[in-house]
């Protein structure tokens, strides 16, 4: 045997290709979207039901009610009990989740392919035969009232949600926390959640996504079984303009007098999930704080040992999402850590990537794409992605091509366009005493300190 | 029901230097999942060393001989592949899933650390690692509510000479005392090709992949034999007598971890215990969710069967109280319904059993998900062909064995138990 040649890393083999797997679009007659992925890997299904139905569409003093109604969904249906209902389901091996989202209601179906059409039904009488049997309501509610007060006690949540609070205007949706705040979920009854139902649980503008061991003609006929005499009514959707609240840089401290670390969010409002220069940013975001090698880990962890990990993200939504930088930090080299953020925020808005990099990130995200779709659920949540934030067609076929084509410029330009570092603000839970001098020598911005009970309310109507 | 058609294509070697290693073909993406598996863990810290395997786990990423720091995830990343590693009781693993024309960077980046990491050492680098650390403690641990749980519920399971009797982040002082040559030491005793399993899942052809591997790892030489496992893992099943604590702290609800000792996973016990705890909290028809979360009598509930192998493993179940909860009681809500599981009716093993197969089907259509499962199954038990067995092996477990597993390990009263209780204000 011949020693191995380590010194410079091995030179790849011919690349294989890959495509993203075909989907088969068509209708039901109701006019359900239907997209069927066949994926016959292994003897599996997952299925996405999703309803233009998200917390967005809720006035202010309703937030909560879509996520609660999601959740009583599963208490069960004119037909049967919440334990009965899960006895079904599970007997099937299915796995069927609810989630809420800002967009849209998505109903999750997960089994053998062969369980499909039993499944399906199941999910159909869910949807359409909700029973919201008072027991189950009381029970969804206390458990959404208890998982807004362990939110209000984790850091985390605490500095993200205060976050979103400061950089959107009153009124808009994502200015609360998704699940609502106690005073708008307390009063929910019954009748709330039958009168959301009606008006958002139906067929008009609802897609169905199936991928797996399946054929397309089978999943038309199961699907057209279990929805497709579901009445259809016309959907009225607004986009949230997602208005910023202005009033310029500054730091808010959440205070936790026991916090041993502060958790850190550098915030603004961002930009839709489908903005069209979308690949241009990810490719800059990725650079700045969106991979293990992006300028803010190697610096925050790995030069200084600041933190176990710091990451950017611009959030996706309908309307302009948030964008964030986010991190946990020692409370002792927070004020060290913030100089660091905003040092690299400015640095790559002035000097934009290098070419080194930009090549670098390009490989990376085109690389990594077909690692994010070896599972039924991963790839038909990306369709379903695609019907719910109506994402142009070639949104996945032409994905990598697209992040190939972004230019060092493209990714800077889209960075300078959209990263304004005199309107981000600096949201931190933590120790409030020990934080406050380092935090006003720093001279980022004025520095305001609230408590953790009144940190994510409503902000009081403005006077004048 | 028929099973879920799990017949994977393996193919398993052993290297002159004792490294074990198995490929498990399958062209179906361009994608490759490799996975190596150490067998050193949290149980083989001495004494004033705790939270060492893993604070070397991260040491492992500071580049070797012939990688520079930063260089796993660079390159990696750069080849559009995923990787991380992570640290357990028993076991470290190491794990990469990108496009299988880069197979070779994956072995040359993992046969390089195993062959040659120490030249690469600075007391640099421990300083920055010991502090990322320290941070990931404080993030994860020190300032989550509730975050010392583990800590607190090991501490009541395991007599104090145990390995499981303490976490796998260790205390702030060990990790504040480890030093150059503890990296060092610990490299030369358990980074060695004959402690380890490699697993190459995916879009490979399976000579070129065994060539492939004999190519990088071939020329490192085989190491000392491991040393035993320090402390004493002959204890009785279950505990002797129960154990409590309450802890009053800034916690959002009342909280409860019951922990009970249990046979370990190598044990042919294990597989009716794995079932109770399914039985119990897996699914909304579980026995915990109907009895207890449906009611409304508590916010969640869950239970674990940790798959542990050193002489014994623990049952977890947790719960966590409605605001208007009385802490006390959540102990014996708890134990009465799993108690329950001494009654369990066929249908919910069917149920059970339906679940489980959907689920492990589910989660090996991820190629780096397999590759782990392979090398578990071939450094705990010998079997790599395991992976596809896992599913048989609870049908094989009846009714009644089922229920005997629950009087035996779950419905008495020698367990631990942390419980939270809120502060007031």
């Amino acid at each position: 045997m011949t020693s191995p040649d380590r010194t410079v890393a091995p030179a790849p083999g011919p690349l294989r290709s890959f495509d993203f797997p075909a989907v088969e679009s068509s209708a039901l007659e109701n006019g359900v979207a239907l997209d069927v992925v066949r994926l016959p890997r292994l003897p599996v299904v997952t299925a996405y039901l999703s309803l233009p139905a998200g917390e967005e569409a809720l006035q202010s003093e309703r937030a909560g009610l879509a996520t609660l109604t999601g959740e009583a969904l599963e208490g069960g249906t004119s037909k049967r009990g919440g334990a009965e209902l899960a006895e079904a389901l599970e007997a099937l091996g299915a796995d069927v989740d609810v989630h809420s989202g800002w967009a849209a209601t998505t109903i999750s179906l997960s089994c053998l392919a062969e369980r499909l059409g039993e499944g399906l039904s199941l999910l159909s009488e869910m949807v359409r035969e909700p029973g919201f049997p008072e027991a189950e309501v009381e029970r969804a509610r206390a458990q959404q009232l208890a998982r807004i007060r362990q939110q209000r006690m984790d850091p985390g949540s605490l500095a993200t949600y205060r976050a979103h609070r400061e950089i959107y205007a009153d009124g808009e949706p994502y200015a609360r926390p998704a699940l609502g705040r106690e005073a708008t979920v307390a009063p929910v009854g019954v009748e709330a959640l039958r009168g959301w139902a009606e008006a958002f649980l139906h067929a008009g503008g609802a897609s169905l996504t199936v991928a797996g061991d399946v054929d397309a003609d089978e999943v038309h006929r199961l699907a057209s079984q279990a929805l497709g005499d579901w009445r259809a009514r016309p959907v009225e959707r607004s986009v949230p303009a997602g208005r910023s609240r202005g009033g310029g840089r500054r730091i808010v401290v959440v205070d936790l007098p026991n916090a041993v670390q502060s958790e850190i969010r550098v915030s603004q409002v961002g930009v839709p999930r489908n903005a069209p220069e979308r690949a241009a940013l990810t490719v800059g975001n990725a650079i700045l704080g969106g991979t293990f090698n992006s300028r803010l880990n190697l610096n925050l962890r790995e030069e200084n040992g600041f933190t176990y990990g710091v990451r950017s993200r611009f959030a996706g939504r309908r309307g302009p999402g948030p964008f964030s930088i986010s991190t946990a930090v020692d409370t002792e080299n927070t004020p060290a850590a913030l100089r660091e953020i905003f040092h690299e925020v400015e640095r790559i808005l002035e000097g934009g990537p290098t070419a080194e990099e930009t090549e670098a990130t390009r490989d990376y995200l085109a690389g990594v794409f077909p690692l994010r779709l070896e599972s039924t659920s991963q790839v038909a949540s990306k369709v379903a992605e695609q019907r719910i934030y109506e994402l142009p067609a070639d949104e996945w076929t032409g994905y990598r091509d697209r992040i190939r084509d972004v230019t060092p410029e493209a990714a800077h330009t889209a960075l300078r366009d959209r990263l304004r570092p005199d309107e981000l603000v600096v949201v931190i839970s933590g120790n409030a005493g020990e934080l406050r001098p380092g935090l006003e020598a720093l001279g980022v911005g004025p520095v305001e300190v609230t408590d953790r009970e009144s940190a994510v309310d409503d902000v009081a109507e403005p006077t004048g | 029901m028929p099973d879920a058609t799990l017949d994977f294509e393996l193919h398993r070697r052993r290297l002159d230097n004792g490294l074990d290693v198995v490929v498990a073909p399958d062209p179906s993406l361009p994608i490759v999942g490799v996975n190596l598996w150490y067998g050193v863990g949290s149980r083989n810290e001495r004494e004033g060393k705790t939270g060492f395997a893993h604070l070397f786990e991260h040491m492992m990423f500071q580049g070797s001989k012939h990688v520079p720091k930063n260089g796993h995830f660079d390159l990696v990343e750069r080849a559009g592949g995923s990787l991380n590693a992570s640290t357990s009781f028993d076991r470290t693993n190491y794990f990469e899933t990108l496009p299988s024309h880069h197979l070779d960077l994956a072995l040359w980046l993992e046969s390089d650390r195993l062959g040659f990491m120490l030249p690469a050492m600075t007391q640099e680098k421990l300083d920055n690692q010991r502090d990322v650390v320290k941070n990931e403690k404080r993030q994860r641990y020190d300032n989550q509510p509730y975050g010392d749980w583990l800590e607190r519920l090991l501490g009541l399971v395991w007599p104090s000479d145990h390995p499981y009797t303490h976490t796998v982040i260790g205390s702030m002082e060990d990790i504040d005392a480890a030093t150059l040559d503890d990296v060092s030491d610990f490299f030369a005793t358990f980074y060695v090709p004959n402690n380890a399993v490699l697993t190459v899942a995916g879009d490979v052809e399976v000579e070129h992949a065994f060539d492939r591997v004999e190519h990088w790892f071939g020329g490192i030489a085989r190491g000392e034999e491991v040393p035993a496992i320090p402390g004493n893992l002959e204890i009785p099943i279950p505990m002797a007598a129960p154990q409590r604590v309450e802890v009053v702290s800034d916690v959002p609800l009342a909280r409860t971890f019951v922990g009970y000792r249990i046979p370990p996973v190598t044990d042919p016990a294990f597989a009716a215990v794995d079932l109770v705890a399914q039985l119990l909290g897996s699914g909304r028809s579980s026995r915990l969710y109907r009895d207890l979360v449906r009611t409304g009598k508590v916010r969640d509930a869950f239970a674990y069967a940790f798959p542990l192998s050193g002489g014994a493993s623990m049952l977890l179940l947790g719960a966590t109280g409605l605001p208007d909860a009385d802490p006390a009681e959540l102990e014996t809500l708890l134990t009465d319904s799993a108690a329950g599981v001494v009654e369990v009716e066929p249908a919910e093993l069917d149920r059970a059993l339906a679940l489980e197969e959907a689920r492990l089907a589910q989660s090996l259509e991820h190629l780096g998900t397999r590759a782990d499962r392979i090398s578990m199954n071939t450094q705990t038990f010998d079997r790599p062909e395991r992976v596809t067995e896992e599913l048989a092996e609870l049908r094989a477990v009846t009714l009644d064995q089922v229920r005997a597993a629950g009087e035996r390990w779950v419905a008495h009263p020698d367990r631990a138990v942390v419980t939270y209780i809120p502060e007031a204000g």
